[in-house]
């Protein structure tokens, strides 16, 4: 995993649960005019090998990074399922653009794309081709993206990718990447931020846009954790805007737990997509008052890495991941919720986690909402 | 299990506009139009204002294939190569120019656009996936319609496969069967229809590149009666059987 709060697990894990926003950092070379607060990775990243040059941007860059720190788990996953049996579902909703702003640019001053470039930097399908070409697998290989639930919905897939029997080990996630599209695409629809979001505040008012990548290797059985319960849907409102009832991700939430065969009594934490526009926290909060008699706590992790829009969940996902991974004879230790502490009368309420605090081991949920109406919410557990 | 029922189809590319039309393409199978867009004249005014001509295609396929009683009932898959990308370098073009983006522009030119358009056009509230798999468009979005089948069973899928020519800047770095086409599969795990098994395995046999998109070869090998179809012209192949 890679993002703004760092590279790998052992790095991320101390500064989730310290709540630590300080790796936060200014842009002004990203939207004319305007300073943004961004959830960027900094450092240089991992080059991508010149036989794959076509694939070299820094979308696919990132992926790369966030592999090297699971390389060995993944040679080993390969060697046991053969390369024929391992499949590549990613998720993304930038894949190359950055680069492609780059060579448009270029374009525009010269008269000709920049000689580096290649299709398949910006296409869609090459993010999940880079994963495929670069370990040299055979198997089914594609991108999903559904704006801000494709991390999500590339788990869902590789775990009914296992299920048909078509693949025995799947390498699932999602990275984005910070570009001027989004930034200024989110600024023009008014929805981001000018200070560092504020997820459930009645002082909220916008994202921090992020980046980062998180991959899984998604096999049959095992000892790790699980993936218990998948729930998705579609709003059939707008398409950049929640339906404000909340019922798109109340039947994620809901259809999940029936997935998982769970009362919502049983969730022990719960990862909101928490975006901080005053749209996303009113409704999500009113559909997990639906959803649960008594909600378990919850938290936001974008006022820690921004919104790293398709990515997102992914990241997510693997901090729930991590929140089980790291669990003691004592319970989970919980990632606490970033925000001013100013309690928004008019949301629903719902439980934020405070530093230091802890919960009894139990399956825990990752909710994502993306544009065009598209939700999908997982649930994860520690085994036995 | 990768069997499935195909309970029906729909298909449009300029010229080529209904069952009929398909039927004898089929026969004498050519290149496929260009250019053009549907009328798409079912869509509110409203909603169809906003439809690209990719969005045109891929909602008229759905509708024409996707019975009005379940319109609102099925899963869907929409598979696009390059989906809205024209649309985005486009936008990318306004930044290069310092030029402010249009919001709404902007929040169309998402992969998964007409996904949004086709839920709210047909009031459909179900789980939805967009995918894009290079050369492995078509049949990837064939597997991710089995994996919805996979995870309910009781629920059709509706397979919405379309794309438009690159932007001419882009174009020459692609090589592929340019086309303006979409292509709708029902698929089901029961009911009326043929049954398919699909399956995927690495290079066997030769792949001579098409003059025309999978998803048309796809329909041309089930309107005729050859037993198998293989496609793939990357490393990957992708096989369908009748199973009766």
């Amino acid at each position: 995993m890679v993002n703004a709060l760092g590279r790998g697990l052992e790095e991320i894990w101390p500064r989730l649960l310290d709540g630590d926003q300080s790796h936060l950092s200014m842009r002004d070379d990203l939207v004319p005019n305007r300073s943004l607060l961004l959830g960027a990775v900094r450092g240089n990243l991992p080059p991508v090998p010149a036989s794959l040059r076509r694939y070299a941007c820094r979308n696919n860059a990132m992926t790369l990074a966030a592999l090297e720190t699971i390389e060995d788990a993944v040679a080993d996953g390969i060697r046991a399922a053969g390369r024929d049996r391992v499949g590549v579902v990613m998720g993304t909703s930038t894949s190359g653009v950055s680069d492609a702003e780059e060579a448009i640019r270029h374009q525009h001053e010269t008269g000709k794309l920049a000689p580096s470039f290649f299709y398949e930097q910006l296409e869609f399908g090459g993010a999940a081709g880079f994963v495929s070409a670069l370990l040299g697998l055979t198997g089914p290989t594609y991108t999903l993206s559904t704006a801000c639930s494709s991390g999500a919905r590339a788990l869902a897939s590789a775990r009914s990718l296992l299920d048909l029997g078509i693949c025995d080990a799947v390498i699932a996630g999602a990275t984005d990447t910070l570009c001027g599209l989004t930034t200024n695409g989110f600024s023009a629809l008014q929805l981001v931020s000018d200070v560092v979001t504020n997820p459930c505040s009645r002082n909220r008012n916008g994202l921090t846009l992020g980046e980062g990548s998180a991959l899984f290797l998604v096999t049959r059985g095992g000892d790790g954790i699980r993936l218990r319960g998948v729930g998705e849907s579609s709003e059939a409102h707008h398409m950049s805007a929640p339906d404000p009832h909340g019922e798109g991700a109340e039947t994620a939430m809901r259809s999940a737990l029936r997935d998982a065969g769970l009362e919502p009594g049983a969730i022990a934490y719960l990862n909101l997509h928490g975006t901080g526009t005053p749209l996303n926290d009113a409704m999500e909060c009113r559909a997990i008052a639906r959803t649960f008699p008594s909600p378990p706590p919850c938290s936001s992790t974008k006022p820690l890495v921004g919104h790293a829009l398709g990515a997102a969940g992914a990241l997510e996902a693997g901090f729930c991941w991590l929140t089980l991974h790291q669990r003691d004879a004592e319970g989970l230790s919980l990632i606490p919720h970033a925000w001013d502490g100013q309690v928004d009368p008019e949301l629903a309420p719902v439980p934020l986690v405070t530093k230091g605090m802890r919960a009894a081991v139990g399956p825990v949920m990752s909710n994502s909402f993306g544009f065009g109406g598209n939700n999908c919410t997982l649930i994860l557990e520690a085994p036995e | 299990m990768t069997r499935a029922v195909l309970q029906g189809w729909s298909a449009w590319a300029t010229g080529r506009e209904d069952e009929a039309a398909w039927r004898s393409w089929a026969e004498a199978p050519e290149a496929l139009a260009r250019d053009g867009r549907p009328e798409a004249g079912f869509l509110p005014p409203m909603l169809r204002r906003r439809c690209s001509a990719l969005a045109r295609i891929m909602l008229t396929v759905a509708f024409e294939c996707a019975p009005p009683a379940i319109r609102d009932e099925v899963r869907t898959v929409f598979a696009s190569r390059h989906g809205n990308i024209n649309e985005s370098i486009d936008l990318l073009m306004r930044l290069a120019r310092h030029q402010p983006l249009s919001p709404t522009r902007f929040s169309h030119s998402v992969h998964n656009a007409q996904a949004g358009l086709y839920s709210i056009a047909a009031e459909n509230r179900r789980p939805s996936s967009s995918i894009s798999a290079q050369e492995d468009t078509f049949a990837c979005g064939y597997l991710e319609a089995l994996s919805h089948l996979a995870r309910e069973p009781e629920q059709p899928v509706l397979l919405v496969v379309a794309d438009v020519p690159l932007a001419e800047t882009f174009a020459a770095m692609v090589e592929e069967p340019t086309a303006s086409y979409g292509v709708a599969l029902m698929l089901a795990s029961r009911g009326p229809g043929p049954e398919l098994d699909f399956a995927c395995g690495s290079e066997d046999g030769d792949a001579s590149p098409l003059a025309w998109p999978d998803a048309a070869e796809f329909l041309r090998w089930l309107l005729g009666d050859e037993p198998r179809l293989q496609l793939g012209a990357g490393r990957r192949r992708w096989s369908w059987t009748r199973a009766h």
